[in-house]
């Protein structure tokens, strides 16, 4: 049955390929230039857009860290203003183009920036979605559990080398901000403590590094993050009562160049 | 009663709760729903049981795939809800129709849903009470019986003076114990049987009159069987004292023949007579990187199989499906899914997958795509295959860190050995590969001892000593017929005393249903707890894969007399290089045991290790 129809439908075709074929011949020369002028002209004013539009999404900030660091309670605060009733685990990486929400309450005159946000999944099995967003991101924060920092030491510190080592993050030098989340609980760690945790982590794995790919700091010294090419700052938040203040001072400082 | 309904977005956004249900859940049941089953790719299975501290409850979940929401209904384990699953579907169906993609709060359909809950209550009631229907009649049938055996035993106790009140009221309770359905009150007359048994036992009357089975026979048999023991082991002690060593046979009138025995008398001072072979071969692949190749060849490929997948799946006719593929509008249902699921899973036995486990990812598969909506311009089978794809390397990526030389670096700075134990079935492969491990290591300035338990295999321990002496490293060896705990245990104590950082324990191979042997290894891992649980396996195993790896964990954690069992923590996969590309077993083992692949062994020199690239396999898989 297939066969049969397969056939027609080939000598209907060519029927068709004639006629087409007598009906060009038949156009005057002039006429024919111009129309293939107007559609290469259309195809290269598509490309030189595509292209504007892919360098102006270049905007895009990229929320990171372990599993159940606040990922993406963060994002619905600097979305909506509020966690709503909370969250689980994610499974799929939560996208979104907006204005932050406390510059959208605020008056402003200048024109504001839309920033492209992406909440990546922080499970150890779901680490192959994070290479899909590196190559694209403008800024990087990398989210920490203040309060259960120590029992995954190793693994966030293993996590943060994967990503300053990452050769697009290399290349673009992309700023990098590390966020010490949850700190309205009373056991959350300070600051300082945490990034002279990591220092320490980083820089028994640089030594124990055996790649060949991009190493960080500097061999025989202790690794500190003013060693990275890239910018690193930390700060703190808490995404439950909504003090982000100096992320979302980040995000405005990697959005705007 | 339902103790928690929850709806969240796939994202992790909680977007609604119930609010009446209002109770705290012990524990953290959906956050360990999430990471154990739906990314495990196990969510294609009914229910997932919780167990935490104080509670345990049971989960049952659906999803609504085209708008990504999850639908999680929580209640405890003791009650067999019957309306769950039905609650769930309406609630999806109710739910999807009030989703906006903006919105966040719900509050409005905390209504709707009280409403829907009554409703399934009550369909559930109706069924249960036409099943019941059904089952009164076992019921009527159960208590005549329990009522003649009940009047038997009674007469058998007025015989005997002084019948005990106790027996009168435990027939009291027995009539008026309330019959829930056949099979449990048929439970219970065996039962009350029994009790009575046993009370009337001390009498020593004979209450072989109902004709049940009779404890005190059961008693003499008892007795009897050990008696039978006794004399064979008698026996056996008797025998011992008249050994009698054989006496070579002689056959015509040759001469005595000299011993034979051919072992080499120097073999002691092997250092000196065998030329140690330089020790540096070469870098082991563990160390180089793949190049993974881009997939260009892929789409010519798909081409193919769709092809293939056309004359072999439903005749639609060929304008409807170009139709439908363009437009993009067909919502997938379990039909569309089934021609394109079911030829991934022969795909995939094909690469030696168990059966089992292309059944399970298939199920799971088709449960995450189910009720999605058809982008333009794609098949299903791609659209099929593209899940397919991302559910085997959210699998094969390992779900804790690989890398033993910072678990090295982390025991040396506590000051004591890292013990790593290579465990399972026989031949396939765990002398050769520790010997492959102590080479990697020591390219990595690592100190290395091994351990010889492997004390029942004859050439074991020559077997070690011989790659010690290639390798320059230290072997610690007791001997054949020695108890493989107690060697391990003095092994890590030399370790400790002579500075070496990591000691590689040999096991004896065994096969999983062997349980004195089983036995003996889960007391290995106990008495020494290692810091890695090797399992080395082969890649030719097919379906037994399962069997062992299952068998394997389960021994750890039955026979352990820890409240804590060490299961295996990593997976060696060997004999890579035998295969082609039947890479199947590599998947089987990490689904069923959830360890990550380690190392694997491809060839038969020291170099020959390498890691596992997920990228690599999941492509070769679905080629």
């Amino acid at each position: 049955m297939d066969k049969e129809k397969l056939d027609e439908l080939k000598i209907q075709l060519q029927q068709l390929l004639n006629e087409a074929q007598e009906f060009v011949q038949q156009i005057p020369p002039a006429q024919l230039c111009t129309a293939v002028g107007v559609v290469l002209f259309t195809v290269f004013l598509f490309t030189v857009m595509y292209y504007l539009l892919k360098h102006r999404s270049a905007n895009t900030i990229l929320l990171t860290g372990l599993s159940g660091s606040g990922k993406t309670v963060l994002f619905y605060q600097l979305r909506d203003g509020s966690c709503h009733q909370g969250s689980v685990t994610s499974t799929k990486p939560n996208e979104g183009r907006f204005l932050l929400h406390s510059e959208a309450n605020k008056l402003q005159k200048g024109k504001m920036k839309h920033v492209h946000v992406v909440d990546v999944p922080g499970h150890s099995r779901l680490l192959a979605k994070l290479d899909e967003f590196l190559s694209r991101a403008a800024g990087i924060v990398f989210v920490v559990d203040s309060v259960e920092f120590l029992p995954h030491l190793r693994i966030a510190s293993e996590y943060l080398y994967d990503i300053l080592t990452n050769a697009s993050v290399v290349k673009r030098k992309t700023p990098l901000l590390l966020l010490c989340n949850k700190i309205d609980r009373v056991t959350a760690h300070s600051m300082d403590f945490i990034r002279r945790q990591l220092e320490k982590e980083m820089t028994v794995l640089s030594s124990a590094d055996t790649s060949d790919e991009h190493t960080l700091g500097v061999v025989g010294e202790a690794f500190a993050f003013s060693q990275c090419h890239n910018k690193v700052t930390t700060a703190e938040a808490s995404g439950l009562t909504g003090d982000i203040y100096h992320l979302e001072q980040f995000i405005s400082e990697c959005v705007k160049p | 009663m339902l103790e928690q309904l929850l709806i969240f977005t796939r994202g992790g956004l909680i977007l609604w709760t119930c609010k009446e249900l209002g109770n705290a859940l012990r524990g953290s049941p959906i956050d360990t729903l999430i990471r154990s089953c739906l990314l495990e790719e196990r969510s294609g299975s009914a229910s997932y049981n919780y167990d935490a501290p104080g509670a345990s409850y049971t989960l049952k979940w659906t999803f609504h795939n085209d708008l990504g929401l999850v639908f999680v209904a929580v209640y405890q384990r003791i009650l067999h809800l019957l309306y769950v699953d039905d609650l769930l579907s309406v609630v999806k169906k109710e739910f999807s129709e009030i989703y906006d993609l903006k919105r966040t709060s719900y509050n409005d359909f905390d209504d709707i849903f009280q409403q829907l809950k009554k409703e399934a209550e009550a369909r559930a009631e109706e069924m249960k009470k036409s099943k019941q229907v059904g089952k009164s009649m076992n019921n009527n049938l159960a208590r005549k019986l329990g009522n003649v055996l009940n009047g038997n035993m009674d007469g058998g106790n007025k015989k005997k003076s002084g019948g005990e009140p106790g027996n009168d009221r435990d027939s009291g309770n027995f009539k008026g114990r309330p019959l829930e359905n056949g099979n449990i009150s048929n439970n219970h007359i065996g039962k009350g049987e029994e009790t009575m048994m046993v009370k009337n036992n001390g009498k020593e009357n004979g209450i072989s009159n109902t004709g049940a089975f009779d404890v005190n026979k059961l008693q003499k048999l008892r007795s009897k069987g050990g008696k039978k023991t006794e004399t064979v082991s008698n026996k056996v002690s008797k025998e011992e004292p008249k050994k009698i060593t054989k006496k070579n046979r002689v056959w015509d009138d040759s001469p005595k023949e000299a011993k034979l025995d051919f072992t080499d008398p120097g073999s002691e001072n092997g250092e000196q007579h065998i030329a140690v072979v330089a020790a540096d071969q070469g870098e082991s692949m563990m160390d180089k990187e793949e190049i993974v190749s881009s997939d260009s060849e892929s789409e010519s490929e798909e081409e193919e199989t769709s092809k293939n997948n056309k004359v072999d799946g439903k005749k639609k006719g060929w304008f409807s499906s170009m139709f439908q593929s363009i437009a993009g509008k067909a919502n997938l249902e379990n039909s569309d899914l089934e021609p394109a699921l079911k030829a991934l899973k022969d795909r995939l036995m094909t690469k030696n997958v168990a059966e089992e486990i292309a059944e399970k990812l298939c199920e799971s598969v088709a449960s995450s795509l189910e009720g999605k909506r058809l982008a333009s311009f794609t098949r299903i089978s791609s659209t099929v295959q593209a899940a397919m794809e991302d559910a085997l390397t959210r699998i094969l990526t390992p779900r804790r860190s690989i890398d033993i030389l910072r678990d090295v670096h982390a025991a040396k700075e506590q000051g004591k050995p890292y013990v790593v134990v290579f465990v399972g079935v026989n031949g396939v492969g765990k002398s050769t590969n520790l010997a492959k491990v102590a080479y990697w290591l020591q390219q990595h300035n690592v100190n290395v001892m091994m351990a010889a338990c492997d004390t029942f295999r004859s050439g074991a321990v020559e077997q070690l000593r011989t790659h010690a002496r290639r390798l320059q490293i230290p072997i610690f060896e007791k001997g054949y017929e020695k108890d493989p705990a107690i060697v391990a245990k003095e092994a890590i104590q030399e370790a400790s005393r002579n500075g070496s950082d990591v000691v590689l324990v040999d096991t004896a191979g065994r096969m999983q249903d062997n349980e004195p042997l089983m036995r003996a290894l889960s007391k290995l891992i106990y008495v020494n707890s290692p810091d890695l649980v090797l399992f080395v396996g082969e890649a030719l195993v097919g379906n037994d894969a399962v069997d062992q790896l299952s068998k394997f964990n389960q021994k750890l954690g039955d026979l352990s007399p820890s409240p804590d069992p060490r299961l295996i923590d990593g997976i060696l996969l060997t004999k890579f290089d035998t295969i082609d590309d039947k890479v199947g077993a590599a998947l089987s083992m990490v689904y069923i045991s959830g360890a990550p692949v380690m190392f694997v062994g491809c060839g038969q020199s020291y170099t020959d290790l390498k890691k596992l690239n997920v990228k690599s396999i999941v492509k070769t898989l679905l080629k």
